[in-house]
């Protein structure tokens, strides 16, 4: 169902234009040619014109929204060269006979006349700027910072809460940024959004081992359950859990047990605090929860010891132990640990060949790449990163936009203007379409 | 209803013979061979629920597959020596590469700030301390574009700090794929940093009447478009800039004119530093603060009632009223907030 309406969104043979970077939108761009307006009425020319650019330009926004949108007065900027406003105060050009004097082209170039250089005598393309209200919108500039793949996908991440705004979730996709503010994207998002995605199979296959192991530890679980009604009096701690129980050599008293028992939960407490506070956002909810209902047990455990007395308590500790450490291996920390030994193997491990410098360098780097860019199979896009195929062409950063893609975040820094020669709104029509629609949402007001 | 087709008819037989690919020569020729059974045959070797024969690919998708195998295969992976757009013939013959969209020629893609740039002005701001206007001058990058990297430098930093998990080699990707400038000497003018906003009343003409004898000048023709429109020195962000020139212009070697320069933006921020600093301790002034037991802190701040005006709605009034509803379930009124702070 999916892929069908993206083949329609992409048709081949309607060849419209899209805000995305998929491969038919393309060869569709390739393939654009500018309207032909010969034997149509003015109203088929603008209907046209429409209907084109705005398959491109906030196909997501419903037309009364745009038209409300919509502004007549297009922004622009002239640049003015200090160096030349020093030297004139602007009546040079009212000299002669009122409109300034011939210079020769050496003049000139010495100093220009308006001082606002080369691309001065192009003209303004103030109709390319028809659609420069919908850059303000969230949406539209999450997917022109190149966090997300299309115009809809940034949608989806502000409803989705993956988006902020001066720090603060913003879910609003509609919201109209003003000069200065800053957005910001979770990371997971735009690289999932930019990256290859994970081939199916393998998701597949990371899933059912996933239930797998779920259904091993439970199993596990039970086990242990059954093992411990069976031997309530004797418990038999494991030797290899960190947080050893002690095992009662010699009868003690049952308030010095209970002193002991309490000291013991009191650790594992301090422990899974330690584990949430140093793991700060490398945990996975599920995990985080796992932690948290352990939290909870423990606590139990700890009012249940220092109210009644019994030996049940004993197992109570030791079971919790064990858990805890199951919790604190996660694939990060797993992966650290893995690669901690590597290193002290490979410290210890003597070389038999000399390796090159040349091979030195291909190592280094690919240990540096393997640091910044890990195989990490909790990740929902396919890992190492890979940027996703077709991405170049369309790969811009519009003046407008301040972006750092480390961090996935970019300020709105003014409003998008036309300069001459230049407009700031990026548009894949022609001068001429851009002005017809422009004609078209006039008649509104 | 058409007549079904009994257990007795000798006509499925006929078929199955039909389908038999050793037939005999024998088999009537009432049951002619057309095409879709034929077609059948072949499909039924991997569709074993299909009778029908696999659709043809039509003419664009047919031309996109072609395209994807030649001239696009270029675009699928990127090699990462530089952007790859599609761009377009000039006039003159040569191919312009910085245009990603070949029928508008009005919109190139414009280098971006590298990371060494964007580290270079964060150091030469936060670490030699620099005012920013005479940074902005210095790398011609607008004055805002400079306080928007040091504000995302500044992130960076801290989430590198608390080692929070950045999109590195996402961004390593991407960069190659933009244009982008080192800012380093040899480089063309980054942006124009003292462009002014063209008001829309000095876009239309005027015929102002002035004696020929007079010197007309900018700030004439600002007062004779209107007299709130300001004339262009006025609206410079960097106005210093015009005094450098003016200094040079008079015969001042350019390096004490820069030195001066620089005295003068780091004056002027100075100067807007303790503006800030006043108006923050005057806010502090009106605020009471009471520590309550609780680790809470409460701030009272002095409100004047009468601010909600006569219906009770004005903007600046503070609190709820009685009997005065909110009208923000109301059908049709925006939820969306105009701006966060």
């Amino acid at each position: 169902m999916r892929q069908r309406r993206l083949l329609r969104f992409h048709s081949l043979k309607r060849g419209r234009v899209r805000q995305t970077w998929n491969k038919h939108n393309l060869f569709n761009l390739l393939n654009y040619r500018n309207q032909l307006n010969t034997g149509r009425t003015l109203f088929q020319q603008k209907w046209a014109a429409k209907s084109v650019t705005r398959a491109y330009h906030g196909e997501h926004i419903s037309e009364g929204k745009w038209e409300r949108m919509f502004s007549r007065r297009l922004l622009s900027a002239v640049d003015m060269a200090p160096a030349y406003m020093a030297r004139h105060d602007g009546s040079e050009q009212a000299a002669g006979r009122g409109s300034g004097k011939i210079l020769s082209e050496d003049q000139e170039r010495f100093v220009p006349r308006n001082g606002r250089g080369r691309d001065a005598k192009k003209m303004t393309p103030y109709m390319q700027m028809t659609f420069a209200p919908q850059e303000r919108r969230l949406d539209v500039a999450i997917h022109r910072a190149m966090f997300a793949s299309s115009a809809r996908q940034a949608r989806q991440f502000v409803i989705h809460g993956a988006v902020t705004v001066n720090g603060k979730k913003m879910k609003y996709p509609g919201y109209m940024l003003n000069p200065g503010d800053l957005f910001q994207v979770n990371p997971d998002r735009v690289m999932t959004a930019t990256g290859l995605p994970k081939p199916p199979t393998l998701a597949a296959r990371q899933k059912a081992l996933k239930v797998k192991a779920q259904e091993r530890a439970e199993q596990a679980a039970a086990a242990a359950e059954a093992a411990a009604d069976e031997t309530p009096a004797s418990p038999s701690p494991k030797p290899s859990s960190p947080p050893k129980a002690k095992e009662p050599a010699e009868p003690i008293s049952p308030e010095e047990a209970k002193k002991q028992e309490i000291a013991e939960l009191r650790k594992i407490q301090d422990k899974t605090k330690w584990l949430i506070s140093s793991s700060k956002g490398q945990l996975s909810a599920k995990h985080k929860i796992a932690i948290r209902s352990l939290q909870k047990q423990v606590k139990k455990a700890m009012s249940a010891a220092g109210t009644q007395k019994g030996d049940k308590s004993v197992d109570t500790v030791e079971s919790l132990s064990t858990l805890l450490v199951t919790l604190q291996l996660t694939p990060v920390e797993r992966k650290a640990e893995e690669a901690a030994a590597a290193a002290a193997a490979a410290e210890t491990e003597s070389y038999p060949d000399p390796v090159t410098e040349e091979e030195q360098d291909i190592l280094r780097r690919l240990i540096e790449e393997e640091k910044t860019n890990p195989w990490d199979p909790s990740k929902p896009y396919m890992t190492p990163w890979r940027p996703r195929p077709f991405m170049a062409p369309f790969a811009f950063i519009p003046r407008y936009l301040e972006v750092n893609h480390k961090i996935c975040a970019a300020v709105y820094l003014r409003h998008p203007v036309a300069r001459p020669g230049k407009t700031e709104v990026p548009t894949p029509f022609n001068y001429a379409t851009s002005q017809l629609a422009f004609n078209w949402y006039l008649r509104r007001s | 209803m058409p007549p079904r087709i009994g257990s007795s008819s000798s006509l499925p037989k006929k078929l199955l013979n039909c389908l038999d690919t050793t037939l005999p020569s024998s088999v009537p020729s009432s049951v002619p061979l057309r095409r879709p059974v034929t077609a059948a045959l072949t499909a039924s070797q991997q569709c074993l629920f299909s009778t029908s024969a696999p659709r043809e690919a039509t003419k664009p998708q047919r031309l996109f597959r072609e395209w994807l195998k030649t001239s696009g295969k270029k675009f699928q992976h990127h090699d990462g020596n530089g952007p790859l757009y599609i761009g377009r013939l000039t006039d003159e013959g040569e191919e312009n590469r910085t245009m990603p969209f070949p029928s508008n020629p009005a919109y190139v893609s414009e280098p971006v700030l590298s990371d060494a740039a964007r580290e270079t002005i964060w150091e030469c701001v936060m670490v030699n301390k620099m005012p920013l206007k005479a940074v902005s001058a210095q790398f011609s990058v607008d004055i805002r574009r400079i306080a928007a990297v040091l504000r995302m430098k500044e992130i960076e930093k801290r989430m590198e700090a608390a080692n929070m998990q950045m999109a590195i080699p996402y961004a390593n990707t991407v960069e190659k794929m933009l244009p982008r400038v080192n800012l380093t000497k040899n480089e063309r003018p980054f942006e124009p940093i003292n462009d002014i906003h063209v008001h829309s009343y000095t876009m239309q003409q005027l015929f102002v009447p002035v004696s020929e004898s007079r010197e007309f000048t900018r700030s004439d023709a600002a007062k004779a478009f209107g007299g709130h429109i300001l004339p262009p020195d006025s609206k410079m962000r960097i106005p210093e800039l015009i005094t450098l020139e003016k200094d040079i212009a008079k015969g001042v070697e350019p390096r004490v004119a820069e030195r001066k320069f620089i005295a003068a933006t780091a004056k002027h921020e100075a100067e807007f530093a303790r503006r800030l600093k006043i108006e923050s301790i005057k806010e502090e002034q009106n605020k009471i603060r009471v520590n309550s037991s609780r680790n809470v802190e409460f701030r009272f701040e002095k409100v004047n009632v009468d601010d909600v005006g006569r219906d009770g709605r004005a903007r600046s009034g503070v609190g709820w009223r009685y009997g005065v509803p909110f009208n923000d379930r109301r059908r049709g009124a925006v939820k969306i907030p105009t701006s966060v702070e």
